[in-house]
């Protein structure tokens, strides 16, 4: 008996093992060469540099740092932007769609297309519409007597047109996670609610959305991680332009590890950016648990 | 034993024509790759390097890819111990950046060795210039540049442009020798869709000027910087080697170009080289302070609409006040990887040999597709002068002329200019001159971490040893 469970254990093992191998090369091992390299004055392309251990000198650059500050306030005013409108558009369309209305299913179907497309396509298709002489946004605009817009050209505009295509993207997702949600409320409080005469808006604000909230936070929290690491689409719009308008968090990374070199940099400003993800993430399942507390 | 004989003389002679054969094609086997760019210089040579690999036996691989990232493909390639690209194409600033590197092959002995056959008394000096670090070649120009003055002739020769031109300025509508009048001009042919141009009404807007303001790949600086130095500035403090991009000239300069935004499209934000030149292309901007490297397309009708319905004009670009200023100029080149073995470095240079020879210059040339050039025997062509104006301007401005930057933290400077010029032109720094300081305060802040005299071999532009003799 104690053989056969020592041999299961070691099967168990074994099978594990490849996983953990692949997790190990392709995620730790990268994470802790990033966190020695962050550590260092390392430029891949001046390798005159000394590659000498700067304890945290590359830290107390990046926090002292006025572009920093400043790709972090983009990237928060982003993710205020884009969450906000996807949370009130996907609610919406969560709502529409699980009537029961002809055409609802193909809806559905079509809707989630965008959030299968690659964020580089996304990003293409997006700079094509964006496009200031050829692009079609500027094209329909003209056909209605408005002049075009520098979309991706100018400081007023060009954050925007980021988050659009963002919103475009991702708002399937909350629609699809909401409308998941709506399917699996209980219908007995509805009752209750209809019998005591309440009128439809008052049913979904004090019934429907305080049912959906925890998996509401939930599906923010996940396009929270996600709009804070944006980086495919504004490198193909605007590569952080027009002046710094568009410079996030990830482009600040890229700029510093693959236009100025500095590996070393680039690898603290990641590590310093993990921080502040995990900071989000332990007060958003905070707030989650809170929630749940209150539910139970 | 006469079918032996027979059978002995016809190995023989296999032997002979195979050892023959070898001989012809010295570099039977070898493979070749170049990391290149999607342009002119390397654009019109990638349909027949088959030609090169009939006469040598290597065979070569070109793959293009845009301007922006090139650097930095270059860059990973050079810091690979295995790299898969023998051939480089190098813009002549990233020369120091590579060359502090020890990236690629010095070719100084290779070109004193094959100076006949590559002509070398035939290329501007300049030229060669472009393309040394600290005395050494590192590089073949493949294509010369300079920084242009390109116009509408039709325009600027009509008689109605001009007499209403002379009403309102005071003086003759011409190619520009000031940056006033360049400016002048440029507001003068600013017009809207509908309205009169060269005595026709206009299909689109016209605007006065195109020029590069995006930050992208640091697009705004390859116009700053010439329009700085045609203002009579300098990049370096010859004293300490650190940025001194803050002078009068400096902030001139930057002022000037914002004084052009409202005579350029109003994507100008956006304006990368291939969106600005297209507008002189598609007929759309009256004049356009800008490289050589894409003038040729201006007199072809395959590439430009202005070919059709207009007129290309080339002139040396103004200067300030029209004080005489060196020509600003640039090389597109090709060099080799400092990791290749002897035989592919061999191979490699037996390739820029034949794709830089005059004979294949003057063939693309002949054929309509003039790249820009850096061979005097092709400029000076009255001929070709004919079919590509432009190339008498390259001559005759080239001869007063001044290399472009050159210095092993070029990538921060574009990046970092490019960043901080695009903000003043968008409005959000308020002043040049904040612009300038932030931009040479972050160049300085790693400069400084350098001994003096390491800064100041850096911006020492020693000559070209390939010269000397």
């Amino acid at each position: 008996m104690a053989y056969q469970a020592t041999r299961n254990r070691r099967i168990f093992v074994l099978f594990l093992l490849p996983v953990v191998a692949v997790l190990f090369l392709t995620t730790i091992y990268p994470m802790l060469y990033a966190g020695w390299l962050s550590f260092r004055n390392y430029d891949l392309a001046k390798p005159f540099i000394p590659r000498i251990f700067v304890g945290w000198a590359n830290y107390a650059e990046i926090l002292s740092s006025g572009t920093f500050l400043h790709a972090l306030v983009t990237t928060l005013k982003l993710m205020a932007m884009t969450l906000s409108i996807q949370l009130v558009l996907g609610v919406g369309i969560a709502l529409l769609v699980t009537q029961r209305l002809p055409g609802m299913g193909v809806a559905r179907t079509l809707l989630l297309i965008p959030m299968m497309i690659s964020p580089v396509i996304v990003g293409l298709v997006w700079l094509f519409l964006y496009f200031p002489e050829l692009g079609y946004l500027n094209y329909f605009l003209s056909l209605v007597g408005l002049s075009g817009v520098g979309w991706i050209t100018t400081t007023t505009w060009a954050l925007w047109a980021i988050a659009i295509a963002d919103i475009w993207q991702w708002t399937p997702f909350i629609m699809m996670g909401t409308a998941a949600a709506l399917h699996s409320l209980s219908p007995e409080p509805y009752e209750a609610a209809m019998i005591d005469g309440n009128s439809r808006w008052d049913v979904f604000w004090r019934v429907t959305l305080p049912q959906l909230k925890p998996v509401l936070i939930s599906l923010m929290f996940l396009r929270a991680i996600d709009a804070f690491k944006i980086y495919d689409i504004i490198f193909v719009l605007t590569k952080g332009g027009p002046g710094d308008s568009t410079e996030v968090l990830s482009m600040f990374i890229y700029r510093e590890s693959f236009t100025f070199w500095r590996m070393g940099m680039g690898a603290a400003a990641s590590f310093v950016s993990l921080a502040i993800i995990t900071v989000l993430v332990t007060f958003f399942f905070k707030s989650l648990n809170r929630d749940r507390s209150a539910l139970e | 034993m006469g079918r032996m004989r027979t059978l002995a003389y016809a190995v023989a002679l296999c032997m002979a024509t195979a050892g023959a054969a070898m001989a012809e094609k010295p570099f039977e086997g070898v493979e070749l790759k170049m990391l290149g760019i999607g342009d002119t210089s390397v654009t019109r040579l990638a349909p027949i390097v088959g030609e090169f690999e009939a006469l040598t036996g290597a065979k070569v691989q070109i793959d293009m890819f845009p301007y922006p990232g090139l650097v930095d493909k270059i860059i990973i390639e050079a810091s690979s111990d295995s790299p898969s690209y023998q051939l480089l194409w190098v813009d002549s600033p990233w020369v120091g950046m590579l060359g502090e590197a020890g990236a690629l092959v010095d070719l100084t002995d290779l070109a004193r060795r094959d100076a006949a056959d590559i002509k070398l008394d035939d290329i501007i000096p300049i030229q060669l210039q472009e393309n040394t670090w600290q005395g050494q070649l590192l590089a073949f120009p493949a294509s010369g540049m300079t920084w242009l003055n390109q116009y509408r002739a039709d325009l600027f020769e009509n008689p109605g442009e001009q007499a209403a031109f002379k009403a309102k300025y005071g003086y003759d509508l011409a190619a520009p020798t000031t940056w006033d009048q360049y400016r002048d001009i440029a507001e003068f042919f600013t017009r809207k869709k509908g309205e009169n141009a060269g005595g026709k009404p206009l299909e689109n807007d016209l605007y006065g000027a195109s020029q590069s303001y995006s930050r992208v790949q640091g697009a705004i600086t390859h116009d700053y910087f010439p329009f700085m130095r045609s203002f009579g500035g300098d990049y370096w403090d010859p004293q300490t080697g650190l940025c001194a991009m803050t002078g009068e000239p400096h902030i001139k300069a930057a002022e000037y170009m914002k004084s052009l935004i409202p005579f350029n499209p109003p994507d100008y934000l956006g304006l990368m080289w291939d969106i600005q030149s297209g507008y002189m292309e598609r007929g759309e901007a009256a004049q356009a302070a800008y490289w050589s490297v894409r003038s040729v397309r201006l007199t072809n009708p395959a590439e430009a609409r202005l070919a059709e319905i207009g007129k290309a004009g080339f002139a040396a670009n103004p200067t300030d006040g029209g004080k005489p200023e060196p020509t600003y100029t640039g090389a597109l080149s090709f060099a080799i990887n400092a990791k290749v073995s002897d035989k592919e470095k061999e191979a490699a240079w037996a390739f820029i040999k034949w794709s830089t020879s005059e004979d294949l210059m003057r063939r693309f040339a002949t054929e309509g597709n003039g790249v820009s050039q850096f061979r005097k025997a092709i400029l000076a062509d009255p001929d070709l002068q004919q079919k590509y104006p432009y190339y008498k301007v390259l001559l005759d401005s080239q001869a007063n002329a001044k290399r472009r930057i050159f210095h092993p933290f070029y990538q921060d400077v574009e990046e970092t200019f490019g960043v901080e010029l695009n903000k003043f032109m968008a409005g959000e720094t308020a002043t040049a001159a904040e612009a300038l300081t932030t931009a040479c305060n972050a160049v300085n802040s790693r400069l400084k971490m350098f001994p003096v005299e390491t800064r100041l071999r850096w911006i020492n532009d020693v000559p070209a040893k390939v010269l000397a003799d």
